[in-house]
């Protein structure tokens, strides 16, 4: 019984072969608000799933856990399309949750894990979707100069990226260190290794839209109000980051 | 193939050298930034007229040659285009066009170039008439049937394989990263190569060349192996750079009489390295080049190997790579080829990027038609209601919306073509209309006076001889206003070509224009006491010695790293009170005098026998431990005559002590060989002191050319001052640009010291009333000065010269002088550091001072920025009318120069600099990435001779942004030079006619030229081809008309 859960929450703690449903499934359901909606949902299925479980996972399952996260990792390098780009990195960070499952923390903690890597996912998204208006994709290396064209924005864009990819002091950041505390060496090398890949495909996602000659075209940044909120949200990223993590380490 | 070097006639050789020398014509020199030598970017374009040459070098340099629309538009918003000027220069474009039924023309284009941003016209557009009439009536395009594949074939041939270098089309293909690659690894081989002693560890071999000392490293580089380049195979297939150039373009399949083209298109990818190299290889005498030689055959044939050996590596191997390939590529997968042309270039559509991507990847052949078909469709739809909405827009400004809706698929090509041309030729457009309002401006405040109502019979208190640098015009004015000053514009070289060895130094610099090499050598030598060096210089010497080497700066960082910490915050936090202080730890500069006086042989033989003399004994005392005084002068010059060969051995010293004829040969060979002193060395010596000097004659004649060329023959002052001028600034590569471009980009004062020492000679002023007819009065003195243009100082020099009779008079000339230099910084100070509260003449002179001083201040002048135009006349020419630092004023007067040789000199020297000059600030202006140098900000000195951006960057060789451009906007107004002669028509213009340089810059429109008549009061402008007659004073307006109607 355990095991068929566990395959089961593989779809939503997504582990390949069947993070490629999620990633299909948030392919083709291309507007911002499914998106989210899954961004939000699809890990907390997979902890909810995973409660009914009787015995935490098999060893196996976090090393394939951890593969899943790095290939997702490395995937992420190459991917241009920033709508995806957000599905696989969201892939490769919740395959990193199986961790915590292995050492039986407190769910409640998982789920506030789980809401730690996708928040600034969602947010990303939301300013993905920025982009798309104002260019006809979020695409990178296609027009740069975005930090001279629309400031605000782009300004909210690398904090933002930072966040989603654990950059220090935001709340995923505190979580990864969590994970590492209770992970075998074997596995803290393998979470390095999709950590420090997230942050490569971070710095090559800002580099191919904020730096760079100016795109043509007059281009509207986002108005001071909504850069002050975008603003006011990753504060409270980072406060909840220091406050939840802080507390569980 | 492998082609040996008996498959390269010395034909094919000579073939490829003189291709690469033409291929590289149009990349203008680079000088070391030493010496920043301001030069017009498309110099090597200049055969051609402007409007051709800056579309030809946007080409080329894939830079931009105009300023954007939008900031044209901000210029006519804010007044400095007169819209008279804009509507006459429609006007003239519409004369010739076709009419379109019903069509405005007039009010269609200026709408176009007042209210919208964005080009109308569209590169490789798959729009036409068709779809936008029947997007403008409302029906949907129809299906896409009319894309010719033999066409789309042409074009990506076209696009792919004529216009780029064949790594550029793969990474155009196959989003690859090639020509990047491959300029870095370049970049990182010239920066090992000309290194003039920043690297602490040098290139082996630099002595055997350029090609010959990459090869070398490159055979036995473990990186090059790693990434799989087979540099070596490549090296071994030929033995000279020729052979290796011939050997990469036969594998890259360029066929060769496409060669030069290629070579064209190879070296402007790194134009400011090719330039450097070019320069580096035509100067004669320059040290580091006769060390270590390179030429651009060496730099094409290391380019050509490493391409080859990156396309050729493990990982780009898969990928066409020869242009046949690449050729059957496009015509066997066209539609393929065409997707990946439009998303790796970035010309794709960014909706459908995503898709067009994955398809190409899955390279489905069906899909990849399908997504080709949906992708022209929808390119279409876009472009053709891109074009649609913007003809309306237009349609609407110009109340012709009903005659649009009206017009048929033929009126609508028509008018697309129109636009099309309008907007190719829009840069010139703007930029004649922006010329002809400064050109009107400029002629309204000149007052051309009647040649026989110049003459001041009222001796002035002084006068002051000034560069034409455009940072005079200032100072001039303010000093005039004082009370009795006259000022005179020259090149700031005073028209005597020198090359200068300053004191302690061993080498020559050249203090005149670039375009000449000076023959004369002139030394400074100390008349001070022997001076000991102070402790501070020892001790900076060994600090420089410790942060050389390759270990000390890690020791040196913790053992005395504090100490620079205190430097840092002295000039961090008090730059102006710190930088005085410490200038009182380094002994002042000794009192020195020139030495400018011709040597006689009697003089020179003696000079070198001290010398020679000095260096035996030294000899001596090395090669046999014995003190100089046991050394008699007998012995010497027996050395000294057997060392030149006068006679055999030297008895006197083998008789002192005591050596056998072994010894002594031994000791004379070496005294030959590694002391130089023989009888070859001897008489190049010889011939160098011949340099050295001026005869009387010479200086006659530099004199009173000096004097002729600005009128200055009668009515001297007392005191004639001769200022030089140079800047101060810290933490700056570029100081050297803001020093005398006629000094070849040095301080000035040497040559205002050297013509002043001249002047004030009896024998030089005897000869000149004889031979010249200028009698410079016997108490006139003149003294050399040097006007700091960073802080507007006036600092008089060699006034230890002045006869006793002069000196009760020097206070009054100093406060004069500073006068001048706080009201000249209360003037320039607020456009610099811009201040609600605009500081007074006091507070600006001090913040000048602080701004020469600061070591992060990337600004600290705004140099010859705002150069506009260039006067060549009298002074009562320009004097009522404040020219705001925007002009270089060059005296001069027709009355004296019946034969127009003075005038001829003029426009030969210090015009063309002026127009290099102003080209340089003007390309820098309209596109700095591109010919500007960018930032300052990201500036990193490389090799002690340019600077780049980042740590890996093409060599910066236009101005920094800093320079031109104020919170990112034009602060320099990009025109050509507007140059105004006074002169009499006839004179001015056979002078011109007789200057081949400058006649090619006049009627190819590189500059504009005017001549106003004193006479008749009237002025004559070049344009258009032909000379134009222009009443004065004129109406604006009019004058827009006059000049741009075609």
């Amino acid at each position: 019984m355990d095991t068929k859960i566990f395959l089961l929450a593989g779809v939503f703690l997504p582990l390949f072969p069947f993070s490629i449903i999620f990633n299909a499934l948030f392919e083709r359901l291309s507007h911002p608000i499914l998106r989210g909606i899954m961004l939000l949902f699809w890990p907390l299925i997979g902890i909810y799933l995973l409660q009914m479980a009787q015995r935490p996972p098999p060893d196996w399952i976090i090393a394939w856990a951890s593969a899943t996260a790095i290939l997702y990792g490395f995937r992420l390098i190459s991917m241009r399309d920033v709508g995806l780009w957000i599905g696989f990195l969201g892939t490769s960070a919740w395959a990193l949750l199986w961790v915590g499952f292995n050492a039986n923390i407190d769910h409640s903690r998982l789920y506030l894990s789980a809401l730690g890597f996708s928040t600034p996912l969602i947010m990303l998204l939301i300013l993905a979707a920025h982009i798309k208006v104002r260019f006809g994709a979020a695409y990178t290396y296609l027009y740069g100069g975005l930090a001279i064209t629309t400031p605000r924005l782009s300004g909210v864009l690398v904090f933002t990226v930072l966040a989603a990819t654990a950059a220090p002091i935001f709340p995923a950041f505190f979580i990864m260190l969590y994970n590492i505390t209770l992970s075998a060496p074997a596995v803290i090398i393998a979470m390095l290794t999709g950590w420090l890949l997230w942050a490569w495909a971070g710095a090559r996602l800002l580099q191919g839209l904020i730096v760079g000659p100016q795109a043509g075209g007059q281009i509207k940044d986002i108005s001071r109000k909504l850069a002050w909120l975008y603003i006011l949200l990753l504060n409270a990223m980072v406060l909840s980051g220091l406050y939840l993590p802080g507390k569980w380490l | 193939m492998n082609i040996k070097a008996s498959s390269i006639t010395l034909g094919t050789r000579l073939k490829i050298r003189s291709m690469i020398q033409m291929a590289a014509e149009p990349i203008p020199f680079f000088w070391p930034m030493r010496t920043f030598i301001h030069h017009n970017p498309l110099h090597g374009l200049e055969d051609m007229p402007f409007a051709e040459a800056a579309a030809k070098g946007a080409e080329l340099f894939h830079g931009r040659t105009f300023l954007s629309r939008k900031i044209y538009q901000k210029y006519l918003t804010e007044g400095e285009i007169n819209p008279s000027a804009i509507a006459a220069v429609i006007r003239s474009f519409t004369t010739s066009c076709q009419q379109i039924n019903g069509i405005d023309l007039n009010k269609w284009l200026m709408s176009l170039l007042k209210e919208t941003e964005q080009p109308f016209t569209l590169t490789n557009t798959l729009t036409n008439a068709d779809d936008i009439h029947a997007i403008l009536n409302g029906q949907s395009i129809r299906p896409a049937n009319n894309i010719d594949p033999v066409k789309l074939e042409s074009t990506l041939c076209r696009v792919l394989l004529e216009q780029r270098p064949i790594y550029e089309a793969v990474d155009m293909l196959f989003g690859t990263d090639i020509g990047n690659e491959l300029d870095e690894l370049l970049i990182r081989t010239c920066l090992d190569f000309f290194d003039e002693g920043q690297s602490a560890w040098e290139m082996p071999g630099r002595e055997q060349g350029f090609f010959a000392a990459w090869s070398g490293v490159a055979k036995r580089n473990p990186r090059f192996f790693l990434q799989g380049f087979h540099i070596n195979k490549i090296l071994d297939a030929a033995d000279t750079p020729e052979e290796i150039i011939a050997f990469a373009m036969q594998k890259f399949g360029i066929p060769e009489e496409k060669w030069m083209h290629y070579f064209t298109l190879e070296l402007s990818r790194l134009h400011g390295w090719v330039g450097f190299i070019r320069w580096r290889s035509s100067a004669k005498h320059y040290y580091w080049s006769d060390q270590y030689p390179a030429d651009l055959i060496d730099f094409m044939a290391i380019r050509l190997t490493l391409a080859l050996a990156l396309l050729n590596s493990r990982k780009l191997k898969r990928f066409a790579h020869t242009e046949h390939d690449l050729r059957e590529a496009i015509h066997g997968n066209t539609i393929e080829i065409y997707l990946r042309h439009e998303l790796y270039s970035k010309a794709v559509l960014p909706e459908m990027a995503f898709r067009i991507e994955r398809a190409i990847q899955r390279g489905n052949k069906e899909i990849i038609e399908a997504i080709f078909d949906e992708y022209i469709a929808t390119r279409r739809d876009h472009e053709a209601r891109y074009q649609a909405t913007y003809l309306q827009r237009l349609a609407e400004l110009a109340d012709n919306r009903d005659e649009l809706m009206r017009l048929s698929v033929e009126d609508i090509a028509g008018l697309q073509a129109i636009i099309a041309d309008f907007e190719k030729q829009e840069g010139m457009l703007w930029l004649r209309a922006m010329e002809s309002g400064v050109i009107g401006q400029l002629l309204n405040g000149l007052v051309p006076k009647h040649s026989e109502s110049e003459s001041e019979s009222r001796r002035p208190f002084a006068q002051a001889m000034f560069c034409i640098d455009i940072r005079s015009e200032r100072i001039r004015r303010h000093l005039e206003s004082m009370g009795d000053y006259q000022t005179f514009g020259i090149a700031g070289f005073f028209g005597v070509p020198v090359g200068f060895m300053p004191h302690g130094k061993g080498s020559e610099t050249h203090l005149c224009p670039v375009i000449i090499t000076p023959k004369n050598l002139v030394l400074e030598v100390s008349a001070a006491e022997y001076q000991d060096i102070t402790a501070i210089t020892t001790l900076e010497k060994a600090m420089h010695e410790l942060k050389e080497s390759v270990l000390a700066p890690f020791v040196t960082v913790e053992a005395i790293g504090l100490l620079f910490g205190f430097d840092m915050v002295g000039k961090t936090l008090m730059p102006h009170t710190y930088n005085r202080w410490r200038r009182h730890l380094y002994e002042a500069r000794p009192l020195t005098r020139l030495l400018l006086d011709k040597l006689s042989r009697h003089q020179a033989d003696s000079i070198l026998r001290a010398v020679q003399r000095a260096i035996i004994e030294k000899a001596v005392e090395r090669e046999f431990g014995i003190e100089p005084e046991k050394i008699t002068d007998d012995i010497t010059r027996d050395i000294r005559e057997a060392a030149l060969g006068r006679q055999h051995g030297s008895n006197l010293f083998a008789n002192a002590l005591g050596l056998d004829d072994k010894a002594i040969n031994n000791f004379i060979s070496r005294l030959q060989k590694d002391y130089r002193i023989n009888k070859d060395f001897s008489h190049m010596q010889i011939e160098q002191l011949g340099r050295i000097g001026f005869t009387l004659d010479e200086q006659v004649t530099y004199v009173g050319t000096a004097l002729r060329m600005i009128g200055l023959l009668e009515n001297f002052s007392r005191f004639v001052l001769v200022v030089g001028h140079g800047s101060t600034s810290e933490n700056n590569p570029y100081e050297s640009a803001l020093d005398c471009g006629a000094c070849g980009g040095n301080h000035g004062l040497i040559s205002g010291r050297v013509l002043a020492q001249m002047a004030n000679k009896q024998q030089v002023r005897r000869a000149l009333r004889r031979q010249h007819d200028i009698d410079i009065p016997d108490d006139t003195w003149f003294i050399p000065a040097f006007h700091n243009t960073t802080t507007d100082e006036l600092h008089m020099h060699d006034l230890e010269l002045i006869p006793p009779s002069h000196l009760i008079y020097i206070d009054r000339l100093r406060n004069g002088l500073t006068a001048a230099s706080r009201l000249s910084a209360h003037e320039r100070i607020p456009e610099l550091i811009p201040d609600e509260n605009r500081p007074g003449p006091a507070k600006a002179f001090n913040l000048a001072q602080r701004n020469s001083m600061d070591w992060s201040q990337v600004r600290p002048e705004w140099g010859l920025s705002k150069n506009t135009c260039f006067v060549i006349g009298r002074r009562s020419l320009t004097k009522e009318f404040a020219l705001d630092g925007r002009a270089f004023l060059h005296s001069y007067d027709y009355r004296t120069d019946p034969r127009r040789r003075l005038l001829e000199n003029i426009l030969t020297g210090p015009l063309v600099v002026g127009q290099w000059i102003n080209m340089e600030h003007y390309f820098s202006v309209v596109d700095n990435e591109r010919f500007g140098s960018g930032s300052k900000v990201n500036h990193n000195i490389a090799g002690r001779f340019g600077v780049m951006t980042g740590n890996i960057s093409d060599l910066r060789t236009g101005l920094p942004s800093q320079t031109v451009l104020k919170d990112g906007l034009p602060y320099h107004r990009p025109i050509r030079l507007i140059t105004v002669i006074e002169a009499p028509i006839g004179h001015a213009r056979q002078a011109i006619e007789g200057v081949v340089a400058v006649k090619k810059l006049v009627h190819n429109g590189w500059l504009r030229m005017i001549v106003i008549d004193p006479d008749t009061g009237n002025a004559s402008i070049f344009a258009t081809g032909d000379w134009r007659d222009i009443k004065l004073p004129i109406n604006e307006s009019s004058l827009s008309e006059e000049l741009l109607a075609s």
